[in-house]
Formats: structure tokens, sequence, C-alpha cells
């Protein structure tokens, strides 16, 4: 019998503790036969760091929330084979439905493979595709590879949704013998996260993905553009891109057959706006990241201005599924629009946040409560932000709206890159919009006059609006200039930044008006509206609170009602919190 | 290579195919709006200003989105239009969008506060050069009487001079009367007259308004008659302004300029009584009334009947109009009413008829005072006496005629609409002042005399539109003194009247424009921005001694010299920008209708920073076009600049933003040249 405890390792498992685990376990196993392995993220951040324990390769069960200190009765259990002793470690089965409602196929092997290990890899399936399309017998054709792909209706999973296979051909049909294909691994979008977790816990479906783009186009090399923050996912490929060059799986002869296809890895340097493909072309030649005009697109005149096909990391990692099990059956998932699964990032006042690949066709309603087990605290749900800056907010009434590109635009949000925030009454919408529009401010590159000059508008009414000195027609003009900026702007980021304005807008337009002209946060979160006041009938006069208050703003004496000086109040919220009573209201 | 058809705005076209939607254009004559395009470099797409839309891709269906003609290629049968509700909106806000993060003069404060909008940094500057007839030439285009307007303009011009942050403003007004002077001498310059159009308009009065209507509309080839009540031609000018200010000649001299025009010129023609309006409109293609203001408002006090109590326009009119033949007052004690010019040029007239005693009734202060600054104290040195803080009561008489005034004594309370603290009277308390002559220059209003059809306000004035100054009638326009707001100064009527020929010569034309602000952007200069400028001393205009002129009428400034008039010229700070003529950014932004400030927010710092060779660079008007960048690397092959930060306060600098990169500069000044503002300006003549 062989014994396996994984470790999850991703940024995520990281940051949360598991390489002290790691190293905790590490001793307590060196004279058995049990292996520690490093694996990547299974998607389940609230319970990391995550240790699952393998038995003949079959998950025996799954630790959560395990710390260092628990190392030694883990231990003691796996060696014993008495699971009992950490019972309570044992994930719960109601959080355990959160992987067992999901279809897994971009993320079929993260945090079950060692990401740094080829052998694991192959040994779940990798390289498998790229195998038969190249093998002498019943090899397949670049065309009957796009063929394939157009089968499975997979669309680009970066955000625009366009059909992959469109552009594979496109690429494929230009020409000229020098091609590229370049993955788009920049992920940019506040909230999202599954590329990383892609590259970091299973490059090789990423590598095997390119290969067979690669194949498809004609190109000679391959180009990973990853964005810099993500040094882990860098390492990991590194390595992989060299054990895979030593299996002779990247480079000359691509398993002894006539294709041949370079790699490499190309680190971003942090701009947002080199998520858009082709400032992302202008970031590889070197030059400073500025989305070119469209047309000609990539497909014609990309990298170099030579014909390169570019996509994001999860719709490649779709790719070698695919051609194993067929076109028709990533196609029979889904609805009749959008095909396959999709993946999504779950964060904000969810209970069970992390990644979720669900088969399109569910409802937000499912991925939200189903799987995310509901709102924080059991607080009311207000709406759930899809998209990250170039996308949407989407209500409670439209909770039931099916997953799909078409149905989530007609809601205003998009698909996206799968970035899906979830925000409860405690959030201001107007402050959203307003984070989105900092963001996107901050991101412009500042090439065209839209979004340079029209985001900083858009940002500097919002700020009014959100301290209390909106005016009336700040709405109206916020829509003139949200709407103009969506059609003059040169790239996807300026003509989308206007899109969590306009759909809080369409959803929250009281909110807005409750801001100007009430001068009112209904959310109670906007400082600049908030009022503390201490109820005289309730304050015993403990004098807590003034001693608490940072900026000395409340005064009294003892036994005495305290009042609060409006003039110096920074509205931290410290007195609410200090006060036993509940004496203190916000208004 | 095929021909291929389509359409732009409604105009079929044809071009080689393969071109872009602005090729395509500019091979038809058409040009449609752009910043950031220049043939010499690759497409950019950065202005959003040439936007089109296509409302027909040649197969039935629309484009949906906004193409940028730049980059987007014309396709066979392509419908495109660039006047479409979308297009001029998205364009609209890109204009609105760069204008509200642009810090620049399009032009001077001076041309922005001179009711006629004359070019005055630019007359200004061919003066600092000695060229008086290009002076001229440029001051004509907006003011046909600038040696009479240099003379008695209160130049607001020069208010707001901003060489007064500095130490005082430039002398602008007496530097355009001394170039008119000069010009008038010899070689006069002569606008060209447009062929005749055959179109007839008729100008009913000539004062400024009068004469400057026709002026225009005359070089515009239309026959034009002015129709005067009065002996002469000139108006307020001549019968309101003493000769001690204005010479007669002078203005003799430049009406002559105007009649050699061709322009026709009736004199003692009074409407309502040898000709009617509707003759008039019956005759004439166009009617212009520019009557004028010739009645003194009454005080309202008892004793206003008696004799010896006179208007001030009544009494400026019979000196002047007295043909040499002026009023003695000697002995006589004489009242002005009033703190305007009006009352200003009647008390200075009264000395010089040989007043003994001669007073200013005025219900303020002397700091209250309409009146120049320079008239007030000119007025006192010739031995005028004030009286502030006090208003007219009654008007004694004894046997019909004036003896005596009762005032009424005022203190100052609170302020009024007009931001001056409002005289209030302190009760009971009066003073009385022996007088022989009481004149009323408290205001001026119109005489209605054969106006009966036209409507008028409730002040009496005749109901102009401020856009086309078309009255009730059509085809009537009214400008000038007798007009909406009334009577004001004599450059007001002249600039009025500028709008309007434009306004009659586009309707005479067939389609009537109506006149529209222009748009200009302006920038807040504070002393402290100027504290480095050198102080050089403003030229003060010599005058007579008071006790010589306050005996005469002849003219109290004894005027220039040239090499005074240059050297005060070339103080000029020059504040509009040096592109404007050449600003592709500003011809735009006047296209249309904008309103930049509807997004007024931060700015990005509009710091001036001096290359290292001869080019000075203004962020404040740089619109990161990037066409300096890119002409610098693509054509002159250096890529010497490069943009620095992102989004918002990205900025032009050398490349990677290290100063020493502009060493390698070669100084091919292809950049300054591709600039489409302002923003880079080569300085040559300062190398």
């Amino acid at each position: 019998m062989s014994i396996r405890i994984a470790v999850g390792q991703g940024s995520c498992g990281i940051a949360a503790g598991a390489q002290k685990i790691c190293s905790a376990l590490e001793p307590l196993f060196c004279q058995s036969d049990i292996t520690i392995d490093t694996v990547g993220c299974i998607g389940m951040c609230w319970l990391e760091p995550i240790v699952d324990i393998y038995e003949n390769e079959a998950l025996k069960c799954r630790l959560v929330q395990v710390k260092a200190s628990d190392a030694e009765r883990i231990a003691e259990a796996v060696k014993s084979g008495d699971m009992a002793a950490v019972a309570d470690l044992m994930i719960t089965p109601e959080d355990n439905s959160f992987l067992e409602k999901q279809t897994r196929i971009a993320l079929r092997n993260c945090g079950i493979i060692n990401p740094d290990s080829l052998e694991s890899a192959k040994a779940a399936g990798g390289y498998s595709a790229i195998g038969r399309i190249l093998s002498a017998e019943n090899g397949m054709t670049p065309e009957e590879v796009i063929e394939c792909i157009k089968v499975s209706g997979l669309a680009g999973r970066g955000g625009a949704g366009f059909p992959t296979w469109f552009k594979w051909n496109a690429a494929r049909q230009s020409p000229g013998e020098e091609k590229y294909l370049i993955c788009n691994a920049d992920e940019g979008d506040p909230g999202a996260f599954m590329d990383r977790a892609v590259i970091e816990s299973d490059p090789h479906t990423l590598i095997e993905g390119m290969l067979i783009g690669a194949y498809a186009i004609g190109a000679q090399e391959a180009i990973v553009y990853v964005r810099a923050e993500y040094p882990l996912a860098i390492r990991r490929l590194e390595h992989a891109i060299a054990e895979a060059r030593e299996a002779g799986l990247i480079g000359k002869n691509i398993m002894g057959s006539d294709f041949s296809c370079e790699f490499r890895i190309k680190a971003g340097a942090g701009a947002f706006v080199c998520g858009e493909e082709t400032a992302l072309i202008e970031s590889l030649q070197g030059q400073r990241g500025m989305p070119r005009l469209k047309p000609p697109f990539p497909a014609a005149a990309g990298y170099w201005y030579k014909p390169s096909n570019i996509n994001n990391v999860e719709t490649y990692a779709n790719v070698a599924w695919i051609i194993n099990n067929g076109g028709e059956a990533f196609a029979a998932m889904g609805t009749e629009d959008s095909k396959g699964t999709k993946v999504f990032a779950l964060t904000g006042k969810i209970k069970r946040g992390g990644l979720v690949e669900i088969p399109m066709g569910k409802t937000l309603r499912e991925v939200i409560f189903d799987i995310g087990g509901g709102i924080r605290e059991d607080k009311a749900f207000k709406a759930v932000q899809m998209g990250g800056p170039s996308g949407g907010c989407i209500p409670e009434a439209l909770l039931d709206t099916v997953i799909d590109y078409k149905k989530l635009a007609a809601t205003g949000a998009i698909m996206g890159s799968g970035g899906m925030v979830v925000m409860d009454e405690s959030t201001c919408m107007v402050s959203m919009a307003k984070f989105f529009l900092d963001f996107t401010a901050k991101e412009s590159c500042g090439k065209c006059v839209h979004c340079r000059i029209g985001t900083k508008r858009l940002q500097e009414i919002l700020t009014r609006i959100v301290s209390g000195e909106g005016k009336e027609g700040d709405i109206e003009l916020l829509e003139e200039l949200c709407l103009a900026v969506r059609d003059g702007a040169l790239c996807g980021l300026g003509q989308t930044a206007p899109n969590p304005v306009l759909s809080t807008l369409r959803y929250f337009r009281d909110e807005f008006e409750a801001h100007i002209r009430d001068k009112k946060c209904p959310a109670h979160s906007c400082t600049d509206l908030l009022h503390y006041k201490i109820q005289p009938e309730s304050c015993k006069g403990c004098t807590l609170c003034s001693k608490k208050c940072p900026v000395s703003a409340i005064s009294g004496t003892v036994k005495n009602p305290h009042t609060i000086d409006q003039n110096v109040c920074i509205r931290c919220g410290q007195c609410i919190a200090t006060c036993k009573f509940g004496a203190i209201t916000v208004e | 290579m095929s021909q291929i058809q389509f359409s732009i705005n409604g105009i079929p076209c044809t071009c080689e195919e393969g071109l872009t939607i602005l090729q395509a254009a500019k091979e038809n004559g058409i040009e449609i709006p752009n910043l950031c395009n220049d043939e010499s470099v690759r497409v950019y797409g950065a202005c959003g200003l040439c936007a089109v839309e296509v409302t027909d891709d040649g197969r039935g269906k629309p484009v949906p989105k906004l193409l940028r003609a730049c980059s987007a290629k014309v396709m066979p049968g392509y419908v495109i239009r660039f006047d479409t509700n979308r297009v001029l909106q998205s364009r609209k806000i890109a204009l609105e969008l760069l204008m509200s993060d642009h810090t620049g003069d399009c032009r001077g404060p001076c041309q922005l506060n001179c009711p006629a909008g004359t070019d005055c940094q630019g007359y200004v500057k061919k003066i600092a050069q000695g060229d008086f007839h290009g002076a001229v030439e440029l001051i004509k285009e907006k003011v046909p009487l600038p040696a009479a307007i240099g003379r008695v303009c209160p130049h607001p011009c020069e208010q707001n001079c901003r060489r007064r942050l500095v130490e005082s403003p430039i002398s602008i007004a007496f530097l355009k009367a001394h170039a008119a002077d000069r010009d008038l001498e010899k070689d006069t310059y002569r606008p060209a007259v447009a062929a005749e159009t055959g179109k007839k308009v008729a100008v009913v009065g000539g004062g400024p308004a009068g004469l400057t209507a026709a002026y225009y509309l005359r070089q515009k080839g239309h026959a034009v008659t002015i129709l005067d009540a009065s002996a002469k031609m000139g108006g307020m000018l001549r019968y309101g302004i003493p000769a001690y200010r204005l010479p007669k000649d002078v203005l003799d001299r430049e009406i002559a300029e105007i009649a050699q025009l061709g322009v026709e010129m009736k004199q003692n023609v009074r409407l309502g009584k040898d000709v009617t309006l509707e003759q008039l409109r019956g005759e004439y293609d166009a009617v212009i009334l520019a009557t004028g203001a010739w009645s003194s408002m009454n005080m309202r006090v008892p004793g206003e009947d008696l004799e010896g109590v006179v208007g001030g326009i009544q009494f400026l009119h019979d000196i002047s109009s007295g043909e040499g033949e002026i009023p003695d007052l000697t002995g006589k004690k004489v009242a002005v009413c009033g703190g305007g010019n009006t009352a200003m040029d009647a008390c200075r007239s009264a000395i010089r008829c040989g007043a003994d005693e001669v007073y200013v009734i005025y219900r303020r202060t002397r700091g209250e005072m309409p009146a120049e600054d320079i008239e007030i104290e000119e007025s006192m040195e010739e031995g005028v006496s004030y009286k502030f803080l006090t208003n007219p009561a009654e008007i004694i008489g004894e046997n019909g005629r004036v003896k005596q005034m009762k005032l009424q004594v005022m203190e100052l309370g609170e302020p009024d609409a007009s931001g001056r603290r409002s005289p209030v009277a302190v009760e009971g308390k009066f003073e009385y002042l022996d007088v022989n002559l009481v004149i009323m220059a408290i205001g001026q209003r119109l005489n209605p005399e054969g106006l009966d059809q036209v409507t008028l306000t409730r002040k009496g004035t005749i109901e102009a539109d401020e856009a086309t100054y078309l009255t009730n009638l059509p085809n009537v326009y009214a400008i000038g003194d007798a007009t909406n707001r009334g009577a004001s100064i004599a450059i007001e009527a002249i600039g009025e009247a500028g709008r309007c020929a434009k306004v009659v010569d586009s309707a005479l034309c067939g389609e009537m424009k109506a006149f529209r602000a222009p748009y200009y952007s302006t920038k807040t200069v504070t002393a402290e921005n100027l504290a480095d400028r050198e102080k050089q001393p403003r030229c003060e205009m010599p005058t007579r001694p008071a006790e010589e002129r306050r005996k005469d009428f002849a003219p109290v400034n004894l005027g220039f010299t040239d090499e005074a008039v240059q050297q005060e010229a070339k103080r000029c700070l020059e504040c509009g920008c040096h592109d404007y003529a050449d600003c592709k950014l500003i011809r735009y932004a006047n296209q249309q209708e904008i309103h930049p400030e509807r997004f007024d927010g931060v700015k990005n710092a509009a710091e001036t920073e001096r290359r290292l060779v001869c080019i000075e660079r203004n962020n404040g008007k740089c619109i990161l076009c990037s066409l300096c960048v890119r002409v610098c690397d693509e054509v002159a092959k250096q890529g010497i600049l490069g943009l620095v930060g992102r989004g918002f306060p990205t900025v032009v600098k050398p490349e990677f933003n290290k100063p020493e990169t502009i060493l390698v500069c070669k100084d091919c000044m292809k950049c300054a040249e591709a600039c489409p503002t302002g923003a880079l300006r080569i300085l040559i003549d300062k190398k």
C-alpha cells in the first residue's frame, strides 16, 4: 500500500502556512516510504492549508485549515491508519460539497498532481492529446484539430468569449511562414486567479494546450506572457518547460514528428492593459504597453506584425481534454450559446470562496448559494460583480440568470475572465463603482483621449458623489460620459471601463440619488456621509468610548451622556465597537 | 488597383481600394477632423476625433461600432457619415475632455475682454516691429475707426492686461491710435471690396455701430447706404465726445476711409420724419437699425423743467454741432449730475466754456464712479469740484430759471447687485448749492421715433436677438446703444456691428448663420507666476498743462513718438498662444458647441520646459497625440522622446525619463512641426 501526503502549495496555500506544515511533516516521515508531495491549489481558499492523504492514489481523507502544530498527530494517524485522531481536521461534508458540485476540466489536475513533476502530469494523462495528434498512424491534421475545437464550441475564456477555432483558423489561413502562438497569462482582473492556479498547479496542461494550438496554426514559437506578480507560477512554468524540453515535448521534432515548437516565458511588468492582446504584443516586442488599433487583428499582423494567435490560460487548459474526449463531449455541456465549463473565482462576502468550475448553464444562484454557501454572517445578498473592472453587477432579482455569454451580457455584466465578487448589504454600490474606476483610471495606458481623460473624469464625479459633494445632474453626466467612453475608447479596457458605473446606475440608481440628494449612504459605508451619534437616553456615561476615540472627538463627564463632535469625528467606528450599551448609532 | 465608390456625408466619392477612410476622404477633398494622424508615421488612433459612422456597409447593414477613419479601410458601397448625432457627440466629448485638461490661453486677456474681440496682442506685436500699416490691417478686421477708438475707448483690454500684474498694463489704446494716425498719414490701409452682390442694405444711423456694419458689409460686396439724422456722420463719436478727446478731423478722415469703399452716406435723413421704416424695408434687402440713444434720462426731481436744466447729451451735442460756436458760460456756476463718462465730458466741457465753478454731483464716492480714473483725475486738475455722497433732491428756480439745487446727503450702505455699496439717504440732511446751469448726465435712452412697428424692451430699447440681431421684423436688425441693454461704450457697439454684419451677410447669401461666441481655452495667471519678469515702466501719455488745456477744446494728449510706441509695445507679455492660427485643436473645438467646464477636474501640471536646443515645450497644451514621439522615432529615426507614466498623468519626456537622452537631438524640429497644438514652440529667434 502506497501512501502519499499531498500538501496544497499554490501561492494561496503557501500564504496560509503550507510550507511550515511540510517542514513539520517531512522529518516525521523520513524513515518511512510514505511520501510528502507538493500539489497545487484545489481552489478551496477558505480551507487552506489543505493536506490530502492518498492511499494507493485514492483520496483517503482531506484535512483542512491544518496548522504546523497538527503535524505530529497527523503523522501518528497516517502511520497507524486510524484517522479518527484527526477527525477535527477533516473536511466537513458540507464544505466538501463545494468540490462535488463542480465539473472540472480546466482545473482537472489542480491540487491533485505535483506541478513540478512531468511524470505526475503524464500519469494524469498529460501529453496524451498532443501524442495522439502527432502519432504517425492515426494522427490529426491541423485542420482536423481546428475542426474538433470548432465542434467543441470552445470560446475565449479571457473575457471576450470569441470562438477559439475562428482565431486559430484565421491565424492558420494568414499568409506567412513565421507565426506565433501566445498565451495571455497577464491575469489582471482584481478578484480573478484561476489562471495563476492552473499555472501553479498544472503547468503541463497549459503547455500541452499551447502545443496543440501551435500545431493547429502552424506556429514555430509559443510564448507565455505571465505577469511578474506571479513568481511561483513563473518558476513552476519554467521548470515544466525545462522538463518538457528534456523529454522531447518541446523543441525540434516533437515526439519524433515534423512538428517543432519552441517555448519561452515573458514576464509582464504589471500593467493591467497588457492583458489586452495588442498591448500585450507591444509589450512582448519591448515597446510601451499600449494597444494597437484593430484591424488588423493579431491573426493577420500580431507579434512583429506576423500572424499570431492569443488565448488565455484557461482556454488552453481545456484544449487537451477536448482532443482526448472529443469536441462533442465538451459541447454536450452548457447552453445553446455557451459550451463546456467555466471557472469562476468566487470572492467577496461569500462563505466559501475559491475556484469553482461548473458547466455553462447553471444559474448564478447555484454558484453563490449552493456551491459558495451563501453570504458570510448570513447577511443579505446585494449584488455580484462579474467580469471585474470591465464587467458589471447583477442584483438579487437576476440571480436566476443562467451562466451563458449572451444571458450575462444582457444583464449588463459580462462573463469576463470569471471574477465573481459577491457583495452584501453593507457594500455601497457607488463606492464599488468608484473602486473600479479608480482601478481603470490608474491602469489606463494614457493613449486615447476617451479613456485617459474620460475615466479620470468619471472617477472624479464618483469621488465627489461618495464624499457628499455630488451635484444635481451628476447622474446624467456620468451616463453621458460612460456612453461616450464606451463608444470612443480605443481598446477593450476603455470601452468596458464604464460598465461598472452603467450597471450600478441601472440597478442601484436610488443609491446614487441618496448620495447626491439626501447626502446619505444607504449602506452606511461612505464615511464622509456618516454621522455617529450618542443616544443620550442609552448612554451611561461610562467614558469608555471617549477614551477609545483616536481623535478625542467624544466629550462628556462621568455618568452623564457623552457627545460626539462631528467636525472632529473621523468615522472610524471604534466607539460603536466599544460601547456596551448600544448607545451609539450611525446615520 | 480598382476604383471603389462610396459616400461621405452624402457626397459621392471614389478612390483606389485599400485606402483608409481618412485618406479616401482627403482624396475627395473632405477633411475629417483628426489630431493624432500624420501620413509620415504609422497609424496611432489616440485622439478619437476621426470617428465616423458607417450607416451602410455596402450590403445594407450598418457597422455597429464607430470606426476610426485613420485606420479603418474604406470598402465599396460604404455610406460614411461624420455628421451624425452619434459621431458629433463622440467628438464633442473628446474635445471637451481634451479641453478639460488643457491649460493655456488661446488668446490674451486683452483680446478676450475687448467687446469687439480685437487682436490686441497681434497688433501690439506689429507695432513693436514698427509695422503700423500691418497693425492697422489687423485692427481693421474688427474696428474700422482705430484712430477714434484708440483715443476714446475706456479700453477693457488694458484693464485686463496681464502686464498689470507685473507693474502696469500696456498702453494698448494709445498704441492703436498712434498706429492709425501714422497709417492715415500716407499709404493708408484699404481693404479689398468683393464683387457686387446686387444686395442692398440700409443702415439707419451713422455712429460707430452703423459705420462699422456698413464697413464690413460693403467689403462683402453689398450696396450699403447709411442714413443719418445729423449734418455729419459719426454719431456719438462726433456729437457726444468733446474735441479735446477726439479731434473732429481725425474722425472725418476715418469716416472718409469708410466712404471710399463705396458706402453711400446720406445726411439729415431722420427715420419717421424723412423716411419710414416701411419704405426702407421695401427698398432694401436688409435694414440695420443703429440709431443710438440720444435722450438724456430725467432725474425725476422737482424743477427739471426749469430753464437752465439740460441733458448731458444735449449739452455736448450743442457744443460739438456749433461749428466752432462754443456756448459762453463765463461767470456761471454749473452742476453736472452723474458719475459716468458723459458726466466727465460735460463737466470738462463746461470748464472749457468758461464756467466759474463746475460741480459734479454724485451720490456715491469716487471709488464707485463708473467714469475712467484718468478722466476724473484730469477734470480735477482742470478745476472741477466734486460733491460726493449727494443726490439732487430738487432744482429750485427763480422766475422760471435755475437758481439753486437742493442736495440730499447720502451715505454708503450694503453692496447692491453690482457689488458697489449702494447709497442711502441720510434722513433730513440736505445741502444747498447755488447754480445757474444743471446738466443731467445720469443715463441715456432711445428716442423711439419712427420705430412704431418694432418691439421694444421694458427699458424702451429695441429688442434684438442676441445671436442674430434680428428685431421682430424680418430682415430688420438692430445694434448698438438703441438695443437691449441700452447705451454702452463705443467699442461694444462696434463689436456688435461687426458680428451683425456677418449675420446679415450670411442671410443675404442665402443661409443665415447666427453668431456663436467662440470657444477659447484660458488659464489663470497670478502675480507670483510673473514674479520673474523684469519691471519696465509704462509709457505715460504726455498731456498739455491743465491751466492751458482748460481754456480750449484742443487735444489734451500730445501723443507718443514712434520710438516710445515701439518701446511700449515691446512690454507685451504675449499671453495668447503663438500657435492659435494653426492650432487644429481650437479649430475643431469651434466647429461645434462644446462645454468642457462640465468636466472640470484635476489638470496636469502645465510647466514649460526648455529643451536643450531651441524648442520650448508647454505641457499644459500637450494633448498626448504622441506625434512628436512618433515623428522623432519613425521619421527622424532618433527615438529621443517617449511617454512616461500611465493613465491621466502620462507625459512626453525624453525616452525612459532620462534627460541626457536629449543630448543626441539633431535639432531637426520635426517634432515641433508635427505638433497639432501650441505645445511645442520653436524659439529660433531666442537661440
